[in-house]
Formats: C-alpha cells, sequence, structure tokens
C-alpha cells in the first residue's frame, strides 16, 4: 500500500466568516462531494433535519450539538478530518457569532490555512471584518476567499466583483493577502470540487484544486533555536531537563545560554525513552543533562549563545479580550508565555481599534472581544522574543483568577532588552552580581524551602528545631520560620479567620523566598491548613519548595495538648481553631510524610534530615 | 514514522508533560483498547520508561476474557500502578436513558467514584474527535464540575498550547492527549512502535471488532483485515463509522451528548 505513503503533512484549514455565511455548510458539502459522510450518516442527518422543519442540512454533519441544531448556528470549533485525492486534511469550523469569539479562537489559532467566507447576498459584515484581523493577530497572512451564496444571486459577476472588490480593500489595509477568490455555492455545490457551469466567467480553479496546490511551508527564521524548559525531572540520579523546541535544532555538543540567568552551558547527554538521538529539531520533545549544576528552571529559554532571547520587563503587545469582565489596569494577570508564568499589569492601554473601519475608538478600557494596543509590565524578567522575528515565543495569553481572559502578541521596539541594560549601564540588579550558583558552591547546597504543614501538635516545631540543628552540625546555611514566632512580629494582628490566613501564609512564604535568595535552607513550620494557599507559597518558587506533611490524626494531638490549646477550642474559648473550628485539608502529594504517630521523633527527624540532604547537597 | 505521526507524538508527549506538572493529582484512564494502549505508550515516552502516576482500569465485569487477559499480562509486562475499579449495576443509573446507553453509563458512576475516593485531579482519557460529533468539540484540558457534569456551551478557551489549571476544588480536569489523532494513525503508531493489542480487532471468520466495548452491547463489523497492515487499508478506503458497532451510539440522536455531558469519557 504505497498509496498514502508520500503524504506526509496534515494542514489543518480554518473556515470563518459572518455567522450564517456557511462555515458549517461548506464543510459539510466538501465531506458530501468527496464521498466522505460515513454510511448511514446521511440518511442520520435527514431524519435530524425533518425534525426540525428544515431541509437538509450539511452543518449538522459538525454542528452535532442540540443547542447548535436547534439553533441553527455553530457554538463551539469542532474539528473534522478529510481526505480528497491528493492529501488528507483537518477541517476546523470556527463559530461566526460574536458571542463566540473565544471558541472561534480556540479553533483558528492552530490552523495552517484560513478560509474567509462571505455570503456574497449579505456582503461583508462586522464579523468577516474581526475575524479577518483576529486571523491576522494569529499570524496569519495569507487567506482563500469564498464568495457562498452565489445561488441567490443568480451568478451575477458584477455583484461578485463589488463584494470582492471591498474585501480586498479592507483586507489590503491589514495586510493580509487574498490568495483567491472563488465564488461558490455550499448548498448547490457550485466551485467546490469541480468547476462551475453557471459561474464561466469566473477563470480560477474550483476549492478543492485550490486546498491541493497549497503550500504549508512558513518561512519563519527557523535556524534560531528556542527551547522552553517545560519541566524539570528528578529520575534516578538524573536531572533532566524537559521541553520541545519551538524552533531551530539542538545537537549533541552544542553550548547553549539559559535565559534568564543568562549561564551559559554544555550538554551532558540527551534522555529519550526507549533511545536517544544525536540531533534533535523543531517541534521534537526532548529530554536533556547538563555538565554543569547551573540552576534551571520551569520558563527558562534556553537558546545558542549568540542568538538569544530579549530579556523583558516591560513591552507593547496586540491583545484580544476574550472575557466578560473588562480590562482592570489595577490588577495582578498571569501571564503564560511559552513554559513561563509571570505575575504582570497592564500599565496603559495605547488604543481600542474598531475591527470595522480600523480607527482607533473614543473607549478607554477594553471590554469582551475588543482588540487593543497596550503596554504590559512585570515585575520579573521574561526571556521571550519580537513577534515579527519569531512568532512562538512571542505570543502569550493572560489569565485572571481561573481563566483565561486574553490572547496578545508581543512587540519589542519600543522598550529595551533588559539583558543589554544590565551589560552596558550601571544598572546591575543583584541576582546577576552573585547568582544562585555563586552562593550554592559556597554553601555546598542550593537554598530551598521546607514547608513542614500538620495539625497543631502534630509536632511541626519540635522536629523542625531538631533537623535544624543538626543541618547547622554539618555546616548547611539553615533557619526556622516559626508560625507562632512570625505572629509575634511581621504577622501580629492578623486572626485566624481564613483571610488572614491567608494573609499570614502569604507573608510566610514571601520571607522565605528572601531566605532562598540568600542562599538559605529555611524551614517554616506553620498550620497552614488549606491547600491552595500552600500551592501559592509553592508557586512562589516550585523548583526550592518542598512540602512535608507531619502527620498525626487529631485524637492523638487533642491527647497531646502540648499547649492546653485544644482544652480552650473544644470549650469554644478559642474561635477558628484548625481541626476543631476550622478545616484541614492535608496534602494530596506531599513530597514527604513524616507520621508522628507511628514513628518515634528520632525516626522523623533522621528521615526529613535526609530528605533535606538528598534533595539540596550538590554532590562533589 | 512519516512526519505526520511524529508530529502526532510530540504533541501528546508534550501534552502529558504539561498535564503532570500543572495537575497535583493525576491518573490515566486504561481501557484496555488500541488507543488505550498507544496512550500507555506515549507516557513512557513523556516520563522515561516509568509513569510516575496510577493508571485506572474502570471495570465494568462485561469486557470480553481477552481483554482481561491482555490487562493481567500487561500489567505486570509493563509494570503499571494499576487501579481497578468497579461500576455499580445497572438498575442504580438514569431509568429515562435508552437500554444500551444506560448501561454504559454505569462507567461514568464508575469513574466517578475511583476520582472521590482518590481525589484525582486529573484524569487522562484516550478519546479521539474523529470519532463521534460532540468529542470533536473538546478541548485537550477539559474542566469537569464536582458531579462530573461537561458544560459544553461554555468550555474555556485554549490556544497556543496554554490551558487554564487553576480551577476551584471539586473540578477535575480530563486530559486529552489523543484528541487530534484519527483512527489510522493509531494503527499506524501501533504498528511502527510494535505495540500490543488485543487479538479482537482482528478478522477472524470475516468480523473484527473495531471499538471495543462492553460485550453484550459491543458488536463486530464485517472485515477480512487479519492483521495491522491489512486493517489500515481497510481503514483508507471504509465508508462504515469506527464506532457502528458500540449500540449506545445509535439510540437515540442526542444519547451521546447526554451520556457525555453527565461525565462519560
Amino acid at each position: 500500500m504505497k498509496k498514502f505513503k508520500d503524504i506526509e503533512e496534515i494542514p489543518k484549514i480554518v473556515i470563518v466568516g459572518h455567522v450564517d455565511h456557511g462555515k458549517s455548510s461548506l464543510i459539510g458539502r466538501l465531506m458530501y462531494e468527496l464521498d466522505q459522510v460515513p454510511d448511514g450518516k446521511y440518511e442520520e442527518l435527514k431524519k435530524v433535519s425533518e425534525k426540525r422543519g428544515m431541509d437538509f442540512e450539511f452543518a449538522f454533519l459538525l454542528d452535532a450539538l442540540q443547542a447548535e441544531r436547534d439553533q441553527g448556528i455553530t457554538i463551539d470549533t469542532t474539528q473534522i478530518f478529510f481526505k480528497t485525492k491528493k492529501r488528507n486534511y483537518v477541517f476546523i469550523d470556527a463559530p461566526g457569532h460574536k458571542e463566540f469569539i473565544k471558541n472561534m479562537i480556540t479553533g483558528a489559532a492552530s490552523a495552517d490555512i484560513a478560509i474567509l467566507i462571505v455570503d456574497v447576498d449579505e456582503g461583508i459584515k462586522a464579523q468577516t471584518k474581526k475575524h479577518a484581523y483576529i486571523l491576522k493577530l494569529l499570524g496569519i497572512k495569507k487567506v482563500i476567499t469564498l464568495f457562498n451564496k452565489m445561488d441567490k444571486i443568480n451568478y451575477d459577476e458584477k455583484k461578485y466583483l463589488q463584494v470582492k472588490k471591498q474585501l480586498e480593500e479592507y483586507l489590503t489595509k491589514i495586510n493580509i493577502e487574498a490568495l483567491n477568490n472563488i465564488p461558490i455555492s455550499a448548498k448547490i455545490g457550485d466551485n467546490i470540487s469541480t468547476r462551475s457551469k453557471k459561474t464561466l466567467w469566473y477563470n480560477g480553479k474550483p476549492l478543492v484544486n485550490v486546498l491541493d496546490n497549497y503550500n504549508c511551508n512558513d518561512n519563519q527564521m527557523d535556524n534560531i533555536l528556542r527551547f522552553p524548559v517545560q519541566d524539570i525531572y528528578k529520575f534516578s540520579d538524573k536531572r533532566i531537563i524537559v521541553g520541545r523546541i519551538e524552533s531551530g535544532k539542538i545537537n549533541l555538543g552544542d553550548e547553549l545560554l539559559v535565559m534568564p540567568s543568562n549561564e551559559k552551558v554544555k550538554i551532558k547527554s540527551f534522555e529519550e525513552w526507549p533511545k536517544p538521538k544525536k540531533e534533535y529539531n523543531t517541534g521534537e520533545c526532548l529530554g536533556l543533562t547538563l555538565s554543569d549544576e547551573i540552576f534551571v528552571d520551569k520558563g527558562n529559554i534556553i537558546s545558542h549563545p549568540n542568538k538569544p532571547p530579549k530579556l523583558m520587563n516591560t513591552f507593547e503587545a496586540n491583545l484580544f479580550w476574550l472575557n466578560d469582565k473588562k480590562m482592570d489596569l489595577s490588577k495582578k494577570y498571569q501571564l503564560k508565555i511559552n513554559t513561563g508564568e509571570y505575575t504582570v499589569n497592564i500599565r496603559k492601554v495605547n488604543k481600542i481599534i474598531d475591527t470595522e473601519s480600523l480607527e482607533s475608538t473614543n473607549k478607554k478600557i477594553p471590554n469582551k472581544n475588543d482588540v487593543s494596543e497596550v503596554v504590559i509590565h512585570s515585575s520579573q524578567l521574561i526571556p521571550m522574543d519580537d513577534y515579527n522575528v519569531l512568532t512562538k515565543t512571542a505570543r502569550f495569553c493572560l489569565l485572571d483568577e481561573n481563566e483565561i481572559v486574553a490572547g496578545g502578541i508581543a512587540s519589542l521596539q519600543n522598550y529595551p532588552d533588559q539583558k543589554e541594560l544590565n551589560s552596558s549601564s550601571n544598572i546591575k540588579p543583584i541576582n546577576f552580581d552573585v547568582t544562585e550558583v555563586d552562593r550554592a558552591s559556597r554553601f555546598n547546597h542550593r537554598s530551598g524551602v521546607i514547608w513542614m504543614t500538620g495539625l497543631s501538635g502534630s509536632g511541626k516545631s519540635t522536629i523542625a528545631k531538631e533537623v535544624e540543628r543538626k543541618l547547622f552540625s554539618k555546616d548547611f546555611n539553615v533557619f526556622i520560620l516559626d508560625g507562632d514566632n512570625l505572629r509575634m512580629g511581621l504577622n501580629r494582628g492578623l486572626s485566624f479567620s481564613p483571610e488572614d490566613r491567608t494573609e499570614n501564609i502569604r507573608r510566610t512564604a514571601e520571607v522565605a523566598k528572601l531566605f532562598t535568595d540568600a542562599g538559605f535552607i529555611v524551614i517554616v513550620s506553620l498550620i497552614s491548613p488549606y491547600r491552595s494557599e500552600r500551592k501559592k507559597a509553592r508557586d512562589i518558587r516550585p523548583e526550592y519548595f518542598r512540602e512535608i506533611y507531619v502527620k498525626s490524626s487529631l485524637e492523638e494531638c487533642i491527647k497531646r495538648d502540648v499547649k492546653g490549646l485544644y482544652a480552650k477550642a473544644i470549650r469554644s474559648e478559642i474561635k477558628d481553631f484548625t481541626g476543631i473550628s476550622a478545616p484541614y485539608e492535608e496534602p494530596l502529594s506531599p513530597d514527604l510524610t513524616v507520621d508522628t504517630e507511628q514513628e518515634e521523633i528520632e525516626e522523623s527527624v533522621l528521615k526529613l534530615e535526609s530528605f533535606i540532604i538528598e534533595e539540596f547537597s550538590i554532590k562533589k | 514514522m512519516d512526519r505526520h505521526l511524529k508530529k502526532l507524538e510530540n504533541d501528546s508527549i508534550y501534552i502529558f508533560r504539561q498535564a503532570y506538572r500543572s495537575i497535583d493529582n493525576i491518573a490515566m484512564l486504561w481501557s484496555l483498547g488500541k488507543d488505550s494502549n498507544v496512550m500507555v505508550w506515549l507516557a513512557f515516552k513523556a516520563f522515561f520508561g516509568k509513569i510516575p502516576f496510577p493508571l485506572v482500569h474502570v471495570d465494568t465485569k462485561k469486557k470480553f476474557n481477552e481483554m482481561y487477559e491482555f490487562r493481567d499480562r500487561y500489567e505486570k509486562e509493563w509494570n503499571l500502578n494499576l487501579i481497578k475499579g468497579d461500576c455499580p449495576p445497572v438498575e442504580k443509573i438514569d431509568p429515562s436513558l435508552p437500554p444500551a446507553a444506560r448501561s454504559a453509563a454505569r462507567k461514568t458512576e464508575g469513574l466517578k467514584k475511583i476520582l472521590k475516593q482518590y481525589k484525582f485531579k486529573g484524569v487522562v482519557a484516550g478519546i479521539r474527535r474523529d470519532e463521534q460529533g460532540t468529542r470533536a468539540k473538546e478541548r485537550i484540558f477539559s474542566p469537569r464540575d464536582e458531579t462530573g457534569k461537561w458544560d459544553i456551551k461554555n468550555q474555556p478557551p485554549e490556544f497556543w498550547d496554554q490551558s487554564n489549571f487553576n480551577y476551584p476544588d471539586g473540578v477535575h480536569i480530563r486530559i486529552h492527549p489523543l484528541l487530534g489523532w484519527t483512527e489510522i494513525d493509531i494503527w499506524k503508531y501501533i504498528k511502527s512502535q510494535k505495540i500490543p493489542v488485543v487479538d479482537l480487532y482482528f478478522s477472524k471468520n470475516g468480523k473484527r471488532y473495531r471499538s471495543l466495548g462492553d460485550k453484550d452491547i459491543t458488536s463486530p463489523v464485517n472485515s477480512d483485515a487479519k492483521n495491522i497492515d491489512e486493517i489500515i487499508e481497510e481503514l483508507q478506503t471504509t465508508k462504515v463509522s469506527e464506532r457502528s458497532g458500540r449500540a449506545m451510539d445509535h439510540e437515540q440522536e442526542d444519547v451521546f451528548e447526554k451520556l457525555r455531558s453527565k461525565g462519560y469519557m
């Protein structure tokens, strides 16, 4: 069977356009003409259409949801696979209704080919333009335009030319090239897989031929290496850095540069199961180990030293806003770019663009579905690229508490690359003078946060004190942050309400972070009852953070009641007491559990001590 | 392996690693079918030969014997950390569902039980877009609320490999690393990697199973494909849909949507 062997790429095609201009119908029609409708499906859809009192509706092939069929619109994006005589395709159907822009983007963002469809009878509408503009933001520079429902205007060439001219004018203004302008009827089947006799004035090819001849290779500068660090695994005794090459390639002998630490390093080995190769290319996932113990974290970008990404803390971006809540300049957002996550705020809205007129609007703050130009500021340095240089390391999304609220592409010309600033001026952030590696190599251990959580009376402080003493005698830089002690100073005035507990933990975690900056192993002994808060503490420096569950049943803790607090809590003399009148959420996957009910105290101490040495000391 | 398969493989590995990094406590469903085995294989690739989370077989106790034999053999051979879960009797399931769907919905309840028991925040499932219309609308990382419900009309945006992982307690995320694969991709990959599969997929007496489910609601299709090459050849020309032998899909227009919106895979 050689027939399909030479066809290696399967282009993804997205169809966008105003609601009801025929996106889903076109795909249905294509499937039908290319004989791709499964047996029985035609009859099934006929029944489904009749049930709703409609003519046969091809769109139902894709509009599989009940709500979509009942309302006759596409709500969510869908993908469908089909093949022509020449090659296989994935068709992405994107909703046209403005309510569903986020679903349209979800579909369109992964496309190799874009088709913009216009109802030639109705002409160009708001979403026709909006979609074209969003395609541009998604990095699509060429489209195939289709003028649908030619049957409704009796295949009138003049009308076609008129709509075509309007559309071309718009596309030219936003720098999108219209490759083909095909007059079609998805309903009747004109110019889909064969040339229609009703449009003899049209000299071009039908849609299927156009697709089959389409060249999907983009000509980005693929030789620049960008390898964002996705995760770091410690399997057996290896520390494996994993990620996917977003552009360029890596050879075993290459020297690499890690950003933002700006350190050069060599590859020790490639790791792959069942066995590694000697070279990896764009799009490939790989694992590697390094020849030196330098600090590498998730979200770092690895490149070749001569072509590094830029290091930005302020930059401009084009944003599309997707959320019902409008943009808030006083708010912190989470920015995700490649594998990195940063806290940012939007410093300024330069303009909001009216995608119909392309003028800037009078509005000040972007709302749902608005496209804007903004300035973004991050307190951390972000390794990234300009959108016109490398697409994949220049696009990002913004998250609110728990949803993606915007997508954007970065433009880096108007703000300085912090990397150059550091080397050429007097401004030198301290973390570049004495690096983490310098500290670690002097102290012979990396810094870390040992976060001990557990009920009051479970034995956290007792174990912490012992472990601190033992590690100190072994020349570790170690320090205890104790919950009770902190409440006498830094955290004085905070109550035990959920909000104040949250603030208590936040402050403690920030102090712990400062200690890690100074190269310490800091042992935090804190009830910290909420999973979500412990996760936030972990998220400040995940590489450093180890959660230790000091386990003991509530009954046992009440029995011990070293400080006499449980007795008071049971008598309701203390409010919000964890275990009695406030919840304790035990860790789901702690890095280490010490069970003080089952183990002798010495045993728990030894266990934690060995764990810390194993995890943080630098083996010579 | 051709470039298309290589890309699918890399995309899936990326998804696995993203899930493991971003979701606290995850597990992977292993239904013993072809897709599921490809998934195990991809997880080996993502985690260098040792899967760092448990696999779950939600057992309806109505699978084919060949499937149980396969499970017991490869649980050992692959050194899997396998959780075997059971399902409630059909009498406990929503009686408004048509019979086969009602029977299939046992698996949803079995899964919910496991999720609750082990407090999993994420579960990897091997569904594909080309199998079924509502699956084609899925996200790679798809949240389910406390009751397992899928909010089809309000799915989160997902683009440029970015997703949200920050959901309130009680929500779990379905992780779909095979969403972009097709049936034929699966078979080509099985061939190139020599991944073992249950014999029921190969033709005996002019019939074979294209999709495996409970034995009382799954029937074989007419086929002479006796090996992987013949299956690949058959799939290039067939117009019979993959799930045509799964009775639950064909009882009502919206039955699959109903099942899935309540938490079915």
